[in-house]
This record gives structure tokens, sequence and C-alpha cells, in this order.
């Protein structure tokens, strides 16, 4: 589903962001990445989402080689992986329903097909009653439930949450790591960082430590530490 | 056709958003496109006033209409044999009121009243001269004795030494404002190109938040694109459309009055027989300026 190989990614100003990074993640996994600021962890989210190009190694998502991708494919890769964030990211003037349904008007979605889809992803991050309300009249959980709304309106196989919780208290943010958890169960592949130590214990799935651009921890149930061995 | 719908849509929702740089961005628009069918109408009309003044190069001897035959012939004659003078044709009251009525065929009031009034045009002799420099020895015989008690007292016979000045002053004017006005258009696109720049820029960054949104959800290129595009496209619409009405109110407006002094006549004419061929005109020069400035100011600041 996921796979880098040997990936390197240098920014222009010659700062080393992953180096020979290896990552392999399998179909329907619900996998987090934690590392401290800098460690290379919204890199490797840029590099999936292709806003930045790797400088070399080999990316493979969904089958697609990143380096056969023309640059007018890009927004057809994007289509394919949903990704939300900490600042949620919504258009302050749209309503929730208009929020979500701009992810299927821009990919030139029917009318009808948006209008049957919207109500039913709202139904399953339970904004059922809140399709008219702007984002401004939300919590910060309920925002970020709009923005998982929008990121699965198109289905896709790859959702990446990059910091979900960061902006909402204990009590939010475990509803959207259930959220989250229940959208696994699905058949979506979860793909979270987090800097929550908590939610990184008491989830015991696999945990990816990340630090100066290497994986220095890979562990199937794994614990929120970002020192390398315990 | 569902993406190019909602591309036209998202456009028309920022127009109306920036309502008041979009009317800045088409109000400097409309003067331009009103400068630029202008500057051609008074192109056209001012060429055609040039070859009306100078088909008129010629001396005209206004006859008394008590002139007999003999007298003519003995004056037509005396000019003819003049070394400097090519031709001299004959043109009768009646020629000259054929050709008066001809003139002013658009104007039934005006013929009506000749009806009336019998026919008080004198008649005349045409004097083309070899060198139209040279012509005073052709103005003399019309200043011998003989010959001075037959001129029409009532209407100068025009000489073209006198005449020369004036169309060489008009030609001067007209060319002035020929050069004139395409400076002045010229100006004001490049000016409406400007402000047209500035105004996407600040659109661009106003909505830069949605722009990244649209990258996130996978927008093409062209779908982020688009908007600016037809908002800018927009203001050239909406200017041209002005900018045909106002200038034709303007030329109708101003028609009377300029009437006496160059040949407004034939631009009306163009535009009542070609007003989709302006109106087109107008739109593609507007929709050129918006789509080119709006290209111009994402190549800079709209990286996708």
């Amino acid at each position: 589903m996921i796979l880098f190989d040997r990936v390197t990614k240098v920014y222009p100003n010659q700062q080393v962001a992953l180096s020979g990074l290896n990552l392999h993640i399998q179909p329907k996994e619900f996998v987090t990445i934690v590392g401290s600021s800098g460690a290379g962890k919204s890199t490797l989210i840029k590099l999936m989402t292709r806003e930045e190009a790797h400088t070399s190694g080999k990316i493979i998502v969904g089958g697609l080689d990143y380096d056969t991708i023309k640059p007018r494919d890009v927004p057809l890769v994007r289509r394919r992986i949903g990704v939300v964030f900490q600042d949620f990211k919504l258009l302050q003037n749209r309503r929730v329903g208009e929020n979500v349904a701009f992810a299927l008007e821009v990919s030139g979605a029917p009318r009808r097909e948006i209008k049957r889809a919207v109500p039913k992803m709202l139904q399953l991050v339970g904004l059922a009653s809140k399709e008219d309300r702007f984002p401004q009249e939300l919590s910060g959980g309920e925002r970020q439930r709009v923005a998982i709304a929008r990121a699965l309106i198109r289905q896709p196989k790859i959702l990446i949450a990059d910091e979900p919780t960061g902006n909402l208290d204990p009590k939010n943010a475990w509803e959207i790591i259930e959220l989250l958890l229940k959208i696994n169960r699905y058949g979506t592949t979860v793909l979270l960082t987090t800097h929550n130590k908590e939610i990184v214990n008491a989830l015991k799935r696999r945990v990816i430590t990340i630090n100066r651009g290497k994986i220095i921890k890979d562990e199937e149930q794994g614990r929120y530490s970002l020192e390398g061995g315990k | 056709m569902i993406q190019l719908f909602r591309v036209l849509q998202a456009g028309s929702r920022n127009f109306m958003r920036n309502m008041w740089l979009s009317t800045a961005a088409t109000a400097v628009m409309t003067i331009t496109l009103t400068i630029v069918i202008i500057s051609f109408i008074s192109n056209t009309a001012l060429t055609s006033t040039i070859k009306n003044v100078t088909d008129k190069i010629d001396i005209s001897i206004y006859l008394k209409d008590t002139i007999t035959a003999e007298e003519r012939d003995d004056f037509q004659v005396a000019l003819s044999e003049h070394p400097n003078v090519e031709s001299v044709r004959y043109v009768s009251k009646e020629e000259a009121l054929e050709a008066y009525k001809k003139e002013n065929q658009n104007n039934p009031t005006l013929i009506k009243g000749l009806e009336f009034a019998g026919n008080p045009l004198p008649a005349s002799f045409r004097v083309q001269a070899k060198d139209p420099k040279q012509i005073d020895g052709i103005v003399a015989i019309t200043q011998r004795d003989e010959y001075r008690g037959l001129l029409d007292l009532d209407k100068q016979s025009t000489y073209q030494g006198e005449n020369k000045e004036t169309i060489n002053r008009i030609v001067r004017i007209a060319n002035f404002f020929k050069t004139a006005g395409l400076v002045a258009s010229v100006i004001f696109v490049i000016i409406s190109t400007l402000i047209i720049f500035n105004t996407i820029r600040m659109a661009i960054f106003t909505r830069r938040e949605e722009i990244e949104i649209m990258k996130l959800v996978g927008a093409t290129k062209w779908f982020i694109r688009g908007p600016f595009i037809f908002e800018a496209a927009l203001y050239g619409i909406i200017a041209a459309v002005i900018a045909v009405v106002l200038s034709y109110a303007l030329l109708l407006g101003g028609a009377a009055k300029l009437v006496n002094y160059i040949d407004v006549g034939s631009t009306i004419t163009f535009f009542q027989n070609y007003p989709l061929l302006v109106i087109a005109g107008e739109l593609f020069i507007g929709i050129l300026i918006g789509a080119f400035s709006s290209m111009l100011a994402m190549s800079r600041y709209l990286k996708l």
C-alpha cells in the first residue's frame, strides 16, 4: 500500500529532512508516527501527498510509483489520499455541508451524487444535524469531524491525520481517535501523527518513531517514547 | 462541463465578494475601452474628413445668375488660355443643385426647403490648376475689369491659395488627434493591465487559504486558476458593454455639434451597420486585457 525505499529528502537550503528512510505499511493498517518536532514527520506526509518531491529513493503509494507521475497527475494522487490537519483547514465562509461537498466539486462530481453522498458522510462522523452550520459555530472536535468527512468523501484508501488532536481537549481528542479507529475498521488505512503520549499508549497499535530523518523504532504494539531503545 | 460551470460560478462569486475592487477594476477598464473606441471613431472620422477636404482643392469661381452665355464662354476661354490652368469645368445652377441634394440626401427637411426657395445655388467654374502653388495668375484673370462684374457677390469664390493654409491646418490637427488617440489608448491599456494585475494579486492573497484547501482536496491547476481568469475577464466583459453604450451615446449626442467640423456620419453609419463587430471587438480587447493581466499575476503569485 505504502512503500518508502531508502527515501531521502534534501530541501533546497541543504537541510536533510529524511535520509534513507524505509517504510512499509500494509492495507488496512492503523499506524501512528511519533517523533519530536523537526524529526521528519511533516516531510514524510508531504512526500506522500506529493506536496514535495523526494530527492532520491523510491516511493510507491497505492500501486503508483511517484517517480513516474507527471505534474498534472498530482491532483489525481491527492484525490486518492484523504488528509486532515491540526488546524482543520475549513473554508470559514461555507457551511459544513458545503465544505464536505467541496472535495467532490473540484473533481467534477455531478450535483446529484454530491447531494446523496454528503449527508451520508456527515452521519458517519456524527454531524448529521449540523450540515447548515458554519465552522465558527462548531466546537474544535466538531470542526475536525468536518475535516475528516471532507477527507473521506471521495472514499480514499488512505487517510492521513497530521496531529488531528493537537488543538483539542482530551475528551474531544478521544472522540476523534475513536472516529479514526471506526474508519479504520471500515477498511481505510490510517496514518496518524501525534505528540499525545496517552493516546499512543492506549491505542496499542503499530508505532513508528522517527528521529533525524530516520526510523529508529517500529513496534507492532508500540509505546510513546522519543528516544531510541527503551 | 460541470467543471467549467463551477469555475465560472466561483469566478462570479469572487467578483461579487470583492465588490469594491471589482468595481474599480471594471471602471478603469471601461475608461480604457471607451478611449479605444473614441480613438477608433475619431481616426475613421478624421481620415474621412481629410479626404473630403483635400478633394475640394480646386478653385471655385461663382458666377452671377444674370450672366449671359456669351459672357460665360468668353470668361471660360480666358481662364483656359492661362498656362497654369489644367482644366475649366462649368457647373450649371441645375448641376449644383443636384450635387447639393445628393450631398444632403439624409436631410429631407433641407431638401424640402430648397424646393420652396427655388434654386439659390450659383453656377460656377471649377478650375484645376497645373501647379496648385502658382495660382496668382488665375486669380488675376478673375479680377480683370471685364470679368469682375460677372462674379457672384453673395458667395465668395474660393482659391486654393487661401484654402491651402486652412486645409494644411485641418490635416495637421487631424493627425495630431489621431496620434493622441493612439497614445492615450496604449497608455490606458497599460494602466488597466496594471490595475487588474494588482486586483488579482490581492485576490490571490485573500484567498490563499482557499487555494491551499483546493490543492489539498485534489483540484487541478486550471480549476484553481480558472476563477481568477474568469473574474478578470468579467471586468473586461462588463466594461466592454458599458463602453460601447457610452461611446455610442457620446457619438450621437456629439454628432450635432461635430458635424460642422468633421465627418462623423460615416462613423455613425459604421456603428449602426456593424454593431456586433463593434461589440465583439471591444469584448475581445476587454477579455484579452483581463486574461493577460490575471495570468501575469498568477504566474508571479500563485505557485501551484
